[in-house]
C-alpha cells in the first residue's frame, strides 16, 4: 500500500521526483562535459534532450495509483462544492431519486423475504409437495393433496427420487390440567419430521428414531406461540409430564419463534399405526396423511412427479374404488410455490411497477442534469480546452451524478425503512409463512446499493456523454443560452419528458385497471346479503354424550335457542359451510334417471331458518321446514343453478336425488333418495369469483358427521355479538369449542379483499408518485425552455405578437410534449397490461373506460404543469428580456 | 544521427528496464545508459518514456526505489526488483521468445 503512504507525503514524494530528475540531468551534463563538450553546450544539449520536464513530472504522477485517487477526490470535492452552490437542484435530485430508490428497495425486500427466504428450513427449495389431480372433474377442484397410510408407506418405500419423506396429520389434543380441559391443534409427525426441516429447538431435543414407536415412552414438543400463552414461557415445564387425550407425556423439546413448521399448537411423533394414541378415524384408511418431501440432489419436479405418478397409478389398480378418480395425475409443486402461491405473481407486479417508478426518477433526474450541464457548457468547454480530456470531463459528471445518487441511497434506505413498516402492516399473512420476517437486512441494503449505481449511470452517463461530445467551439463562442447547444439538448430532454409521461401513464392504466377489478370485486352481487351476519364455527366435544345425530340435534337446538334470544338477533341457523367460500361436493345419482351422465353437486346441511337467514328467495316449492328438520326427513331443498343443470325445463319438485358420498361415510344414511321440495335463488357458493354451482340443502338432522357453523343474521355489527355467542354455547356445553368466528364481512376481507387491496394500495401508491414526478417533470422543462426563450419571447412581443399568442404557444408546446407521452404510453400499456390479467377479475385488461380516464387525468395534470411556465412567458417585458441578454 | 536510431517497440521498454534492474540496483540514468550501451547504441531511452515507465513499474509493485550514495557520494534513488517483478520479468521473457520466434518463422516463410 506504497501509494496510500505517498497519498499523505505529497510533498516529499513531488520533492524526491524533483531531485531523482535533477541528478539525472546532472548526470548527462557531467558526461558530455567529460567527452569533452564545453560546460555550456553540455548544459544547453542535456535540457534539449530532456524535453519539457514539467512534462515529464506529469507523467510521472499519472503512473501513480495516488494521484488516480487523487483526482477522483477532486472530482468528489468538484461535485459537492457543485451540488451546494445549487442546492436547490441537489434536494429535487436527491428526493426524487430517493423516492425511486426507497420504493425499489421496499419491494425488493418483500420479494427477498417472502420469495427467496422465507423460512428457516433446511434446504427448502429441494421441498416439494404433491397432489392427485382428478382428470375428469371440471376445474381445479378436484383430487386430493392428503394420502392414506398404505399409500404414504407405498410411496416410501418405492419411491426412486426423494432424499426423505415426512408424513403428518393434524388432530385436536384435549389438554386436562386438572383444572379444565382445553383443545390444542396436534401435528402428529413421523419422527424424522424436525431433522427434515433442520430448525434446533430453543430447548430440549427433537424426536428420535424411537419415538412414536408402539411401547417407547410418550412424548411430545411444544410450539414456541403455545408455550408463550399458555406457560408464559417457562423454561422448567421441559421435562415434565402432561396428560394429553389421557394419557401422560413428556415434553421433550420446545421450537424457537421462527418456526411453525406443520402449523401446530404440539407435536407428537406417530409411525403411522392406525389406533395408536387413540388416533381413530371414522373409516379404514382415510386419505388423512399429508406428505412433504425432500427431492434428490438433482431430481426435477416432473421427474419426481411420474415416478410418484407411476407408484399410486399401481396402488388404484390394485384396489379400485372412491379413493381413486377414474383418470388422475400426480402433481408436484416446491413447497415454497405451495405456501407463496400465486401472491408470487402480485409481488412480481408491483416489483415492475416500482421498476417503472425508478425509471421515471433517473428521467427526471436526467433531465435535471441535462439542464444543469446546458447552463454549464462553457465551463466545461473551458476545462476541456485547457487540456482536460474526454474521459476526465465524463468521470467528472459521472462522480456528480454518483455523490447525488449516494446521498439519495442513504435517504432512500430510511424512506424504504418507513415504507417496509407501512406496507408489512397492509400485506396480506394468509400466503406468507408465517416464519416470514420482512425487512430490511444486508442483502437487501447491498441491493439498494446497488441500484443507486445503476442510477448513476442510468442518469448520468447520457448527459455526460451528451456535453462531452458536445462542439466546444460553439460553447465558447455562443452565448450558452436559446441557440445551437440550447435546440440540442432541447431534443434530448424532450424525449425524456416524453418517455417520463410513457412510463408513468403504464403505471397509472395498471394502478387504474386494478382499482377498477377491486371495486368490482367488492361489489359483486353474492345473491346473498354478507351484511350484518355472524358466523361461529363449533365443535361439540368429541365424547359419548354427542355420538348419535339426535344427541348433536338437541345440543345444536338449544344452542340456536339460546343465540336466537339474544338481543339484536334477527334469525340464527345451523350449517355446514361457510358462504360463499364453498363446501363439501358429491357426485349425484336422480332416480330413474341414466347414470350415464356426470353429475356433481354441493351439499348443506342446514336448519329450518338457513334459507331466511342468507335471504334467499324462494322459487318453487317450499323450504326445510321445522318438522323436515326434527324428523330428519330425507328431503332436499335445491338451488337454481341445480335445476337448471340436472332437470332443465322438466319440474324438479317430487324427484328423487342421492349423494354418492353418504354411501362412503359411516355415519350418514346410506342409499338414501332425497325428494327435492323446493327451488331458491343462486348464490355464490363456490368463492367469489366463480359462477353458482349446483347446491342441495338437507336437513343438518340427518347425520351427526362434522362440526358445524352457527349462522346469525344481527340488526347490529356482529362483532359485538360474538363474545355472547360464546357465552350460550358455553352456557350449553363448556367443553365445546368455537374454532373460529367473526363476521362474514370480515371474512370476505380477509379471503377475498385483502390480497386485490395489497396490490391496489401498493401499485396505486407508485403510480401517485410517478404522477407527482412526472409532474415535476413537465414543469422543470417547460419552465426551463421558457427561461431558455426569455429572449425569443421579448422580440416576438416586440414585434406585436400577444400575450395570448405566447400563452398558447407554450400551452401548445407542453401539450405536444404530454399527448406523444400519452400515445406512447397508452400502445405501450395495451401489450403489457395482459401480464396484469391474473391480477384482475371482471375488468378487461385493456379495458376502455380505465383507459379513457387514465388519458384525461394525465392531460389535465400536463396542462397544469406547463400552465405556470406559460403563464411566466406570457407575462415576459419585451424591454426587460432584450436588456436582459 | 541520434534521431535516428530505432524507437522502442511499446511494451518493450518495461522488460528492458526490468531486465537491466535484475542485474542489481541501479539509478534511473545508469538504466538508460545500459540499454543504450548493451544494445550498442541502438536503442535510445528518451527521459520521457523512462521515468514515468519507472514510476508505473513501482505503482505496480514491479520495482523498489531506495535513496543510496553513488560512488561519487551524491545521493540518488536506486531500483531494484521486487519478487513479483522477478516473476513478471520471466513471464515477459517468455513471451517476448514466443513472438521473436513467431515473427521470425513469418519472415522466413515470406522469403
Amino acid at each position: 500500500m506504497g501509494w496510500l503512504r505517498r497519498l499523505f507525503h505529497k510533498r516529499l514524494v513531488e520533492k524526491r521526483m524533483d531531485a531523482e530528475l535533477r541528478f539525472h540531468l546532472e548526470q548527462r551534463v557531467r558526461d558530455y562535459v567529460a567527452s569533452g563538450m564545453n560546460r555550456e553546450e553540455a548544459l544547453r544539449r542535456a535540457n534539449l534532450a530532456f524535453g519539457g520536464l514539467e512534462q515529464i513530472k506529469q507523467d510521472c504522477r499519472e503512473a501513480r495509483t495516488e494521484n488516480r485517487v487523487e483526482d477522483f477526490l477532486r472530482d468528489f470535492q468538484y461535485a459537492m462544492r457543485g451540488l451546494a452552490k445549487d442546492r436547490r437542484f441537489a434536494l429535487i435530485a436527491v428526493f426524487t431519486l430517493a423516492l425511486g430508490i426507497g420504493a425499489t428497495t421496499v419491494m425488493f425486500s418483500v420479494i427477498y423475504n417472502v420469495v427467496f427466504d422465507p423460512v428457516p428450513y433446511r434446504d427448502f427449495q429441494r421441498s416439494i409437495v404433491f397432489e392427485m389431480r382428478d382428470l375428469t372433474s371440471t376445474g381445479d377442484k378436484g383430487g386430493r393433496d392428503h394420502y392414506t397410510i398404505p399409500e404414504f408407506l407405498a410411496i416410501r418405500e418405492q419411491n426412486h427420487v426423494l432424499e426423505d419423506i415426512v408424513g403428518n396429520y393434524q388432530l385436536d389434543v384435549l389438554y386436562a390440567d386438572g383444572k379444565g380441559t382445553r383443545r390444542f391443534l396436534g401435528g402428529y409427525a413421523t419422527a424424522n419430521g424436525f431433522d427434515f426441516l433442520g430448525v434446533p429447538p430453543i430447548l430440549g431435543r427433537f424426536f428420535s428414531p424411537d419415538d412414536g414407536r408402539p411401547g417407547s415412552p410418550l412424548v411430545f414438543m411444544m410450539n414456541y406461540r403455545l408455550w408463550q400463552r399458555e406457560f408464559n414461557g417457562d423454561p422448567k415445564i421441559l421435562g415434565e409430564t402432561f396428560f394429553l387425550n389421557g394419557k401422560p407425556r413428556t415434553l421433550v423439546g420446545i421450537m424457537p419463534q421462527r418456526f411453525n413448521g406443520y402449523g401446530s399448537d404440539l407435536w407428537l411423533p406417530t409411525d403411522l399405526s392406525l389406533g395408536a394414541d387413540g388416533t381413530s378415524f371414522p373409516v379404514k384408511d382415510p386419505p388423512v396423511i399429508w406428505a412433504l418431501a425432500r427431492l434428490k440432489k438433482g431430481v426435477s419436479l416432473q421427474a419426481a412427479a411420474s415416478d410418484l405418478d407411476a407408484i399410486m397409478h399401481r396402488l388404484a389398480q390394485a384396489n379400485p374404488g372412491e379413493l381413486y378418480p377414474q383418470q388422475f395425475k400426480l402433481v408436484t409443486r416446491t413447497l415454497l410455490d405451495f405456501v407463496v402461491g400465486d401472491f408470487k405473481n402480485t409481488l412480481y407486479v408491483l416489483l415492475a411497477a416500482v421498476f417503472l417508478l425508478l425509471l421515471i426518477a433517473c428521467s427526471n433526474v436526467g433531465n435535471l442534469l441535462l439542464a444543469r450541464a446546458t447552463v454549464r457548457e462553457r465551463e466545461i468547454a473551458v476545462r476541456a480546452s485547457i487540456g482536460a480530456s474526454r474521459g476526465r470531463l465524463i468521470r467528472q459528471l459521472l462522480v456528480e451524478s454518483f455523490v447525488l445518487a449516494a446521498v439519495a441511497c442513504v435517504a432512500g434506505c430510511l424512506f424504504a425503512y418507513v415504507g417496509l413498516k407501512g406496507l408489512v402492516a397492509i400485506i396480506p399473512r394468509g400466503p406468507i409463512p408465517e416464519e416470514t420476517v420482512i425487512g430490511l437486512n444486508s442483502v437487501v441494503l447491498l441491493f439498494a446499493l446497488a441500484i443507486a449505481v445503476l442510477t448513476t449511470l442510468i442518469c448520468g452517463l447520457a448527459p455526460a456523454l451528451h456535453v462531452a461530445r458536445g462542439n466546444l467551439q460553439l460553447s465558447m463562442t455562443g452565448s450558452g443560452k436559446g441557440t445551437g447547444g440550447g435546440l440540442r439538448h432541447g431534443r434530448l430532454r424532450s424525449g425524456l419528458v416524453i418517455a417520463e409521461v410513457a412510463l408513468s401513464i403504464m403505471l397509472l392504466t395498471g394502478a387504474g385497471l386494478m382499482m377498477r377489478s377491486f371495486f368490482t370485486l367488492t361489489h359483486l352481487d353474492l345473491g346473498f346479503n354478507p351484511e350484518h351476519m355472524l358466523y361461529a364455527q363449533v365443535a361439540p366435544a368429541a365424547d359419548e354424550r354427542y355420538d348419535t345425530p339426535v344427541k348433536k340435534k338437541l345440543f345444536f337446538e338449544q344452542v340456536l335457542g339460546r343465540v336466537k334470544a339474544l338481543p339484536s338477533v334477527l334469525t340464527a341457523t345451523v350449517s355446514l359451510d361457510l358462504p360463499p367460500l364453498g363446501g363439501a361436493g358429491s357426485e349425484i345419482t336422480v332416480l330413474d334417471k341414466p347414470q350415464s351422465q356426470h353429475r356433481e353437486s354441493m351439499v348443506d346441511l342446514c336448519g329450518e331458518a338457513y334459507f331466511q337467514t342468507l335471504s334467499l328467495r324462494l322459487l318453487r316449492g317450499g323450504v326445510l321446514s321445522e318438522t323436515d328438520i326434527d324428523s330428519a326427513r330425507h328431503v332436499a331443498v335445491v338451488n337454481q343453478a341445480f335445476a337448471r343443470a340436472y332437470f332443465g325445463s322438466e319440474n324438479p319438485l317430487g324427484q328423487k336425488i342421492k349423494f354418492n358420498i353418504f354411501d362412503e361415510l359411516p355415519e350418514t344414511p346410506h342409499n338414501a333418495y332425497f325428494q327435492i321440495i323446493g327451488v331458491v335463488t343462486d348464490f355464490r357458493n363456490r368463492g367469489l369469483l366463480e359462477p353458482p354451482s349446483p347446491e342441495a340443502f338437507l336437513p343438518y338432522t340427518i347425520t351427526g358427521f362434522g362440526d358445524r357453523v352457527i349462522l346469525a343474521r344481527t340488526a347490529v355489527d356482529p362483532k359485538s355479538l360474538l363474545a355472547s355467542v360464546q357465552r350460550e354455547i358455553w352456557a350449553v356445553d363448556s367443553n365445546a369449542a368455537v374454532t373460529r368466528s367473526g363476521s362474514i364481512k370480515d371474512l370476505l376481507a380477509e379471503e377475498a379483499y385483502v390480497r386485490p387491496q395489497f396490490g391496489l394500495i401498493a401499485i396505486g401508491v407508485f403510480a401517485g408518485i410517478g404522477l407527482a414526478l412526472v409532474l415535476i417533470g413537465i414543469f422543470s422543462v417547460m419552465a426551463y425552455n421558457v427561461a431558455l426563450q426569455t429572449h425569443e419571447i421579448g422580440v416576438r412581443m416586440a414585434l406585436g405578437a400577444q400575450r395570448g399568442n405566447v400563452l398558447k404557444m407554450v400551452l401548445w408546446r407542453g401539450l405536444r410534449l404530454i399527448s406523444m407521452g400519452i400515445l406512447m404510453g397508452v400502445l405501450t400499456s395495451l401489450g403489457l397490461t395482459r401480464f396484469l390479467a391474473s391480477q384482475l377479475s371482471g375488468v378487461s385488461p385493456t379495458d376502455p373506460l380505465t383507459f379513457c380516464a387514465v388519458t384525461t387525468v394525465f392531460l389535465a395534470v400536463g396542462l397544469l404543469a406547463s400552465l405556470l411556465p406559460a403563464r411566466r412567458a406570457a407575462g415576459i417585458n419585451p424591454l426587460v428580456a432584450l436588456r436582459y441578454e | 544521427m541520434e534521431q535516428e536510431k530505432t524507437e522502442l517497440l511499446k511494451g518493450t521498454l518495461d522488460m528492458l528496464i526490468l531486465k537491466v534492474v535484475a542485474f542489481g540496483p541501479i539509478h534511473g540514468y545508469a538504466i538508460s545508459q545500459r540499454i543504450q550501451q548493451i544494445s550498442r547504441d541502438f536503442f535510445q531511452v528518451p527521459e520521457g518514456s523512462l521515468y514515468p515507465g519507472l514510476y508505473r513499474l513501482e505503482d505496480r509493485g514491479w520495482l523498489q526505489a531506495k535513496w543510496e550514495d553513488t560512488e561519487t557520494g551524491r545521493e540518488a534513488k536506486f531500483y531494484s526488483l521486487t519478487r513479483a517483478g522477478r516473476k513478471r520479468l520471466s513471464t515477459e521473457m517468455v513471451n517476448w521468445e514466443r513472438l521473436s520466434e513467431a515473427v521470425a518463422l513469418i519472415l522466413r516463410a515470406a522469403e
